[in-house]
């Protein structure tokens, strides 16, 4: 086996070392360049879908080299298990992936950690880890593709769709990238047998295989809903690209400006006062209340959704958050030599969660920022040099985004809207005091547009979630307009429910195909993810029709099942299995089943001829 | 059951490729010891029966068992003691002949230094040269030693000269028949060079669209097929009616048979038609197993 390694390394060094060398040139000059620490998602996912081409075209290259059958015989007749010819040439592959696409990572984090004074963190030691996982997970989806029989080569592909999906970050990250790993490792195993077109027989191996098949079919009925809505948006007569919106639908809410949706939401108010607020509406400036943060900040996640720096244009320095350190790290713009580290405060503490630059205000001084951390706001007064916290939430609801609200300051958060007095706002030495709570009648991650109206003794605050409309995931569209007097008195004056413009079998096609690969896909989004109130839904019933229609599909599954292993050559324990995973997971396992297992050959079916190829 | 004494043993093994069966329940015991030559035209089913006998391919019914296992179910000890050459000689081209070898000295418990060294004398083989910079001939001489140096109890040649030059297959041969460790295995080589089975074979075993045809000594199966040359005037008899024609040819005036099983009764066959004098005369190996396979050989029907 060792020799099998060995030999293995020697086939393919050469191409290893030039891709190492051409990958480290890269990232050498990019790092020259940019600080290659503190990129958008966009650049690291660009890095990662190289990364992936790199590992699929390996795995295709590496395998393609031994498919040929006499070739095959000869590498596996011999008195070495299959699965351990396997670990010696998937282990070297692993190998030369680790030097082509690890090591030039970790010499560019080492290189900018011994030779700038950016900030490298934790998290970025481990990104030459994620990248050489990301490319050997594709490596042996791609020796599997080779490997398997055609009609399910593709469905390893699907098992690295979970690191897109999913919603752990940091360690955890790669925790999920491991176990992805794992998994495809033990199918390029399986995929290594002396009869390529074999199916697998123990039943783990067959579940393992069987699977991402079924995971595959599920994915290729929802790109060919995408397909078939790309028609139909090329048609014209897409809701969402048509002239008009549907009228009452959430297309439509999304397209209004804010005093349109106010007078929306208040047209569906039985209120005493509704008639004298839309005449006020019609005639006031209606303000809009956005937010900067989409998602919660994790600790040593391995990407950012932005770069977490600003710039002190004054003191020309450059401001770098460090996840190790939970502080500021700033080099100076002029010759990149390192400032020291910055805090909150006085005495520089560190900050309690990852802050982000959150741009400025209004009333701030020229030059000062805000950053976000958690449930906090930091002011940067630029000329002290120093972090003071501003506005604070409590019970750690964390902040999503502060602005401007007329002459007030609002934060909004995700649970509740606070108004502050903005005339404290330029002061930086004075904590901001609320003024009005007003909670946010929903959950955070449904919730679409907030637009307000200043009344002489409140606001009327219109709610919109209509983020999810098209999406299971979420709350059935809704407006509610809510009167909050300075007193803090609170109303709700009207509650509008918004067509979601697509029936219902549109909204809930990711579950009725299969309602157990949806919720596997739910388990992989949030495997080791932790809740984010910012991205948290309420996530509506599912209709009865829709019940209906996948209970009716789970038994005509089971039917197929029945149908299809008649003349398949399945013990009658395994054939029972079958019928009753067809019946669990649906179609997609009746099409797995098809397209793992063929007719048994018989010698009495069809008039043979003879003279087959030997 | 599979009996001790055969190597190989085939019961009704059929293999079905969509409509076309290449092996027709073919019942097969190869016994222990000696050089078994399997012969047939292309598509008679050689390679997949080596296939399905190596556990690549499932049959698509009856049995087969090697060395006296289920062939489907072969451990990787059962691999250890059956050697394999085919003809393509796939060997990793970039590792040197010397890292090869002690991968194989590794692999096998009963390597044997003394059988690799004398069948690698037979080639101009360096230790330091790679496998991909060795003649086609070369690489075959290696293969060869490699698997005769494992200890084979059953080695399996696979149209082992396919492509090599006059000198190549003379020395390919050579090395085979004066390999000791090659009497000590019953080797089974496939070949479609007659001259090749006529100097090495003991037995001749003739594969026929997936159907076993003959299984005797080369020279049983020549002395079964007879050369005669009749003065037939006029027209010969119809070929349908001569008794286990083989081939039939009218040169210079003389008609010209090959005939299968046929004793002295056919010149009076020959008599009969008018034939106004014959004569017998026995063929070689080559022409016999040609005219044996031509027989049945497809042809495109009679517009």
């Amino acid at each position: 086996m060792w020799d099998l390694f060995k030999a293995e390394l020697l086939r393919l060094r050469v191409w290893a070392l030039a891709y190492a060398a051409v990958h480290l040139a890269i990232l050498g000059f990019l790092m020259r360049v940019v600080d290659l620490a503190q990129q958008p998602l966009l650049v690291y996912r660009v890095f990662g879908a190289v990364y992936a081409l790199t590992g699929v075209l390996l795995g295709l290259y590496q395998m393609a080299g031994y498919r040929r059958p006499t070739t095959w015989l000869n590498l596996l007749h011999r008195p070495l298990a299959p699965w351990r010819i396997a670990l010696a040439l998937h282990g070297a592959g692993a190998v030369l992936l680790a030097v082509g696409v690890g090591l030039p990572a970790l010499l560019v984090a080492v290189g900018q950690e011994t030779m700038t004074a950016r900030v490298v963190d934790l998290r970025h030691w481990l990104l030459p880890l994620a990248a050489w996982l990301i490319a050997l997970g594709l490596y042996l989806a791609g020796s599997f593709a080779m490997l398997a029989p055609r009609r399910v080569a593709l469905a390893a592909l699907v098992l690295p769709l979970a690191w897109i999906v999913g919603g752990a970050s940091g360690p955890w990250a790669l925790l999920v990238q491991a176990l992805t790993v794992a998994w495809l490792a033990a199918l390029a195993v399986i995929a290594f047998k002396p009869d390529l077109a074999a199916p697998p027989r123990h039943p783990l191996a067959v579940a393992a295989v069987a699977l991402p098949v079924q995971m595959a079919v599920y994915l290729a009925f929802l790109v060919l809903c995408f397909g078939v809505e790309m028609l139909w948006i090329m048609q014209g007569s897409h809701p969402l690209n048509s002239a008009t919106a549907p009228a009452g639908g959430a297309i439509e809410t999304d397209r209004m400006d804010g005093r349109q949706r106010l007078l929306a939401g208040l047209a569906a108010s039985d209120d005493p006062q509704a008639p004298l607020w839309r005449e006020q509406v019609a005639l006031a400036d209606v303000l809009g209340v956005g937010w900067q943060l989409g998602a919660g900040l994790r600790r040593q996640s391995l990407t950012n959704v932005a770069p977490m720096e600003f710039d002190d244009g004054e003191r020309r320095v450059r401001w770098v958050f460090s996840h190790d350190r939970m502080r500021l790290e700033g080099y100076r713009l002029t010759d990149s030599a390192g400032t020291g580290e910055l805090g909150i405060g006085n005495d520089t503490a560190a900050f309690p969660a990852p802050a982000l630059p959150a741009g400025t205000l209004g009333p701030l001084p020229a030059g000062d920022g805000l950053l976000i951390a958690g449930d906090t706001l930091y002011h940067y007064v630029t000329e002290t040099g120093r972090i003071l916290p501003r506005i604070h939430l409590a019970d750690g609801e964390p902040l999503a985004g502060v602005q401007p609200l007329g002459e007030a300051v609002a934060a909004l958060g995700a649970r509740a809207l606070t108004v502050y007095d903005g005339r404290d706002a330029a002061d930086a030495d004075v904590p901001l005091t609320p003024r009005l709570r007003i909670p946010v009648p929903g959950a955070f991650g449904d919730l679409s547009a907030i637009d307000v109206v200043e009344r002489v003794d409140g606001y009327l605050v219109s709610f919109a979630f209509t983020a999810q409309a098209h999406d299971m995931r979420g709350a059935l569209p809704y407006q509610v307009v809510l009167a909050v007097d300075d007193d803090g008195t609170l109303r709700t004056i009207a509650r509008r429910d918004i067509d979601a413009d697509f029936p219902a079998l549109y909204r809930y096609q990711a579950w009725w195909p299969s309602p157990f690969l949806h919720a596997l896909r739910e388990g992989a989004r949030g495997l080791f993810a932790r809740p984010d109130a910012l991205t948290a839904t309420q996530c509506a019933p599912v209709p009865r029709a829709i019940v209906w229609l996948a209970a009716v599909l789970a038994a005509l599954a089971a039917l197929g099942a029945l149908l299809l292993t008649r003349n398949r050559a399945f013990s009658p324990v395994a054939r029972a299995a079958w019928i009753i995973a067809c019946a669990v997971v649906g179609l997609p396992a009746v099409a797995s089943l098809w397209l793992l297992y063929r007719p048994q050959e018989r010698l009495d079916t069809v008039p043979l001829a003879h003279a087959a190829a030997a | 059951m599979s009996d001790p004494d055969y190597v190989v043993q085939t019961v009704a093994l059929s293999k079905r490729y969509g409509r076309k069966l290449a092996l027709d329940r073919l019942d097969l015991q190869i016994p222990r010891g000696r050089i078994h030559a399997i012969v047939g035209a292309n598509g008679a089913g050689k390679s997949t029966l080596f296939r399905v006998l190596l556990g690549f391919l499932p049959p698509s019914a009856g049995t087969a068992h090697i060395l006296g296992r289920d062939s489907q179910r072969l451990t990787p000890a059962d691999r250890g003691r059956i050697g394999f050459v085919n003809e393509e000689h796939t060997l990793p081209g970039w590792v040197r002949v010397d890292a090869v070898v002690r991968m194989q000295r590794r692999l096998y418990p009963r390597w044997n230094e003394g059988a690799f060294a004398e069948v690698i004398g037979h080639y101009h083989v360096l230790p330091e040269q790679r496998v991909g910079q060795l003649s086609r001939g070369e690489r075959a001489g290696l293969n060869l030693a490699l698997a005769l140096a494992q200890s084979p109890e059953l080695l399996v040649l696979d149209e082992p000269t396919l492509g090599l030059d006059v000198v190549a297959k003379r020395a390919f041969l050579e090395s085979l028949m004066y390999s000791s460790a090659a009497e000590r295995c019953t080797v089974i080589y496939c070949s479609h060079q007659m001259e090749e089975i006529e100097r090495v074979a003991d037995n001749l075993i003739i594969l026929e669209r997936g159907q076993l045809k003959n299984m005797s000594t080369p020279e049983d199966f020549c002395a079964r097929v007879t050369h005669w040359v009749a003065d037939v005037p006029f027209k010969g008899p119809e070929p349908a009616a001569v008794p286990g024609l083989l081939q039939v040819q009218r040169l210079d005036g003389l008609y010209h048979y090959l005939v299968l099983d046929q004793d002295e009764t056919f010149a009076e066959f020959l008599r009969s038609c008018g034939a106004r004098s014959m004569q017998s005369m026995p063929v070689g190996l080559d022409r016999a197993v040609n005219g044996f396979l031509a027989k049945n050989h497809a042809a495109p029907a009679a517009a």
